[in-house]
């Protein structure tokens, strides 16, 4: 049997919809992902990410009491955020320019516009684990460098803070 | 938190290989292998058409509510929001197309700082409920009804600007 790879990601799906979350759940099921958590909003969202240690978020934009774009905000800026290198998959219908700059700007790392389908989402996932992007900081800003092109030497991928110390060991 | 290298601007500039990645080398391997997979695709198209009747369930259930809220445009918008979000992944091209440009001119109208036209938000609401209730999905009639509505929405928006 083929091993999917995906054993021990953990995934967080962040959509107050009930049908959009079940489909979401069922097309990471279908690609090997079973570990899986689920919120209805993104203060929700926020709150999973700091209990648990989450490696992949899905989140729709349009929520409340907190939308993808704050968590979004919150994910790659607080203080104690647990994890503010974690890709976040935007997925929603506002497929206009100006929500598209804002997801980008909020620090999104892939957008994808509904309707879903299992073909869009695996390549957004494929793009994530293929050419991970490099971050940037600046007074305004942290997030995905949001001119994509590729990094020289890159060695990775690497994997939570354990591997982390021994690149900084090198 | 990683340091990465200072950039001209000021900024830093954290690579790929200095910081935590979603998966381990090995694992994204064979995680790149199993997504691109026949398998993983025919799993993935069983999940979509499980996924499809529920789906249309719901969004008959949301054109009951439109038409009970037809007089509440905050409430309207909302479903009309709901409807767009997911009408087309479960195949209902033509009420998924609708409800998206009904809620584009309402959002429009918001951000002219105007209120949306009454008759308009109700033509767009009936075609949504007669082509969420046609049996089949007539993909062609409905394109032909979106577009007039399309055209009527951006004669409105035009005089609203």
């Amino acid at each position: 049997m083929a091993p999917a790879g995906f054993e021990s990601l953990k995934a967080l799906i962040v959509e107050d919809n009930t049908h959009m979350r079940s489909l979401l759940r069922a097309l990471l099921n279908s690609a090997g992902i079973k570990d899986i958590s689920e919120a209805i909003h993104g203060q929700a969202g926020m709150q999973t990410l700091r209990e648990r240690k989450i490696d992949l978020v899905l989140t729709d934009l349009a929520m409340a009491p907190m939308d993808g774009l704050e968590l979004t905000r919150h994910a790659r800026n607080d203080e104690n955020s647990p994890n503010p290198f974690v890709p976040i998959i935007m997925i929603t219908g506002h497929t206009e320019k100006g929500r598209v700059e804002a997801a980008r700007d909020a620090g999104v790392t892939e957008f994808l516009a509904k309707p879903i389908t299992a073909h869009n989402l695996f390549a957004r996932i494929t793009e994530i684990l293929e050419r991970p992007r490099a971050f940037v900081r600046c007074d305004s800003y942290f997030g995905p460098d949001r001119r994509r092109h590729e990094t020289e030497n890159y060695m990775g991928p690497w994997r939570r803070a354990e591997e982390l110390q021994n690149v900084g060991a090198r | 938190m990683p340091r990465g290298r200072k950039l001209a601007s000021g900024a830093q500039f954290i690579a790929p290989d200095a910081y935590p990645q979603m998966l381990s080398r090995p694992d994204a391997a064979r995680a790149l292998l199993n997504l691109r997979s026949a398998e993983t695709a025919a799993k993935a198209q069983v999940a979509m058409e499980a996924a499809i009747p529920p789906m249309r369930a719901a969004i008959l259930r949301y054109v009951d509510e439109m038409d009970a809220a037809a007089h509440d445009l905050k409430k309207l918008f909302a479903i009309a929001h709901e409807i767009r979000g997911f009408a087309e992944t479960a195949g209902m091209i033509t009420t998924g197309r609708i409800a998206e440009i009904l809620c584009r001119y309402m959002d429009d109208m918001e951000r002219a700082g105007k209120p949306p036209d009454a008759t308009i938000v109700a033509l767009h609401a009936s075609a949504i409920a007669r082509a969420a209730r046609a049996e089949e999905d007539d993909v062609r009639m409905g394109e032909k009804v979106a577009a007039e509505l399309a055209a009527l929405v951006a004669r409105r928006l035009a005089e609203a600007h």
